[in-house]
């Protein structure tokens, strides 16, 4: 099984059951709907990684109201329209929206799988990264734990040698009342 | 990859340092040569020596701003580390809106805020919604939010306030992406109500910035960490220099001042330690 997750949406049952086929063939994991309404309800319950919709859609979620609110839930599912009547108007309105790409009808399958391949290949790129910043997360926490503690311990000894340093020069009292005082200091610290 | 030899090791190494304050240990040879082989290559330079002395050379200075942008690391991202916007949130600005709100109601609260490696901008953006969720009539102060960094390209980037998806994905939380940010093809830009707050420009920390004025709330963090000792203590001291009397100063969360400035003390704030002049 190859590592891409992806949601066909298609009003055409010929079509939507060309794309299972094609794309289940090549190993990848497919989730299908008939509609927008479908399509949304599904988003809302499993992890998808790619989307490929018709453009064109009964109803009022089109491709174009997939492609949002595909982008809504996860603002990384890569998402291709398909697109009948390729008109640049709307492949561009729908690239400003957020998609990866368009496709026109009738779907050339090669072209299809080299952009899901490369949609594959930066997806493994980002998880990788990703479980690297985690991991980096995780040390740079503990790290910065210790050196907090460090930083507030070392704080309170420059403290007590201040203070110790203001007690030992106040000449207003003897020498050994000095001294004294400095030393109920510094066990007074263990006691605590 | 061009490879850099000993001698171009120490040369690049001085230069760099030269026009950035980042202090690059010589010996990490790779580091040099993964940062700049492409510069160098784009130029076409036969070896570093060649790309130092065009970078000399051009007095428009677009090579040495190629080599900043590649020898600083732009990593950064929307409220890294949760713990300093919450200290923010729940202690530093409630105590300095306090602090400088006066009794008189007429006039407004100023309050300066410094991010002081700004790089892209998130950290800064960051700050300004953390103000914005946390006061809802914002008429009646005046903030201050002022980025700076070395890299031209990072604070362009920064002022221009537009992420793609990677950059955003990590860090900021989905309800505050759809409040303070559009869809902008791939990408996202940050909306005009937090743009408005924010100021970018370039600074280099080795240089005087005491024009910048005094600031009630300093963020310094994990740039220091590139610099010598020296220059950390040079740095934190002219930072001290920045800051109000009462005025906070946040570094990173692995960052440490003991034996870098003895003017600040730490305090510490639930899970999170700041910096407050010594009195």
């Amino acid at each position: 099984m190859k590592n891409l997750k992806i949601l066909v949406v298609d009003d055409d049952p010929v079509i939507r059951r060309l794309l299972q086929q094609r794309l289940t063939k090549e190993n990848y994991h497919v989730l299908v709907a008939a509609d927008g309404y479908k399509a949304e309800a599904i988003l809302q319950q499993k992890p998808v990684d790619v989307v490929l919709t018709d453009l064109m859609m009964p109803g009022k979620i089109g491709g174009i109201e997939v492609l949002e609110i595909a982008k809504q839930i996860n603002s990384t599912i890569e998402v291709i329209l398909i697109t009948a009547h390729s008109s640049v108007d709307t492949a561009v309105d729908a690239m400003k929206k957020g998609a990866t790409d368009y496709l026109e009808k009738p779907i050339n399958f090669d072209e299809l799988f080299l952009r899901l391949d490369k949609i594959a290949n930066i997806q493994t790129i980002y998880r990788s990264a990703q479980e690297l910043q985690h991991a980096m997360d995780i040390t740079e926490h503990a790290a910065s734990e210790t050196i907090q503690a460090l930083e507030m311990k070392a704080a309170e000894l420059q403290g007590l040698l201040d203070e110790l340093e203001n007690i030992l020069l106040d000449d207003q009292y003897p020498e050994d009342v000095r001294i004294n005082t400095a030393l109920d200091k510094i066990t007074g610290l263990h006691d605590d | 990859m061009l490879k850099i030899s000993p001698n171009e090791l120490k040369l690049i190494s001085q230069y760099i340092y030269d026009i950035s304050g980042i202090y690059l240990d010589a010996s990490k040879a790779y580091l040099f040569e993964t940062r700049l082989s492409s510069i160098a290559e784009g130029l076409g330079c036969s070896s570093y020596q060649d790309l130092y002395n065009k970078a000399k050379r051009d007095l428009k200075k677009n090579i040495e701003r190629q080599i900043v942008d590649a020898i600083t690391t732009n990593e950064t991202l929307f409220f890294r580390d949760k713990g300093p916007f919450e200290l923010l949130q729940h202690k530093l600005l409630p105590e300095i809106i306090d602090k400088r709100t006066s009794s008189s109601s007429a006039l407004k609260t100023s309050i300066k805020v410094w991010s002081a490696a700004a790089s892209t901008g998130q950290e800064l953006y960051s700050i300004a919604i953390v103000i914005k969720e946390l006061l809802s009539d914002l008429s009646r102060y005046n903030f201050h939010l002022l980025g700076t960094d070395i890299s031209d390209t990072a604070i362009a980037q920064a002022s221009y306030g537009k992420y793609n998806k990677f950059e955003i994905d990590r860090g900021l939380p989905t309800k505050q992406l759809q409040r303070y940010f559009t869809l902008f093809g791939d990408s996202w830009k940050v909306k005009d109500e937090i743009r408005a707050m924010v100021n970018f420009k370039k600074l280099n920390l080795m240089h005087p910035f005491t024009a910048l004025g005094k600031f009630d709330i300093i963020f310094c963090r994990n740039v220091a960490i590139y610099f010598t000792l020296q220059d950390r203590k040079r740095l934190f001291n002219k930072i001290t220099d920045s800051l109000a009397d009462d005025g906070y100063l946040i570094i990173g969360s692995t960052e440490s001042l003991t034996g870098v400035c003895p003017r600040l003390v730490p305090k510490k704030h639930l899970k999170s330690i700041f910096y407050q002049k010594k009195i």
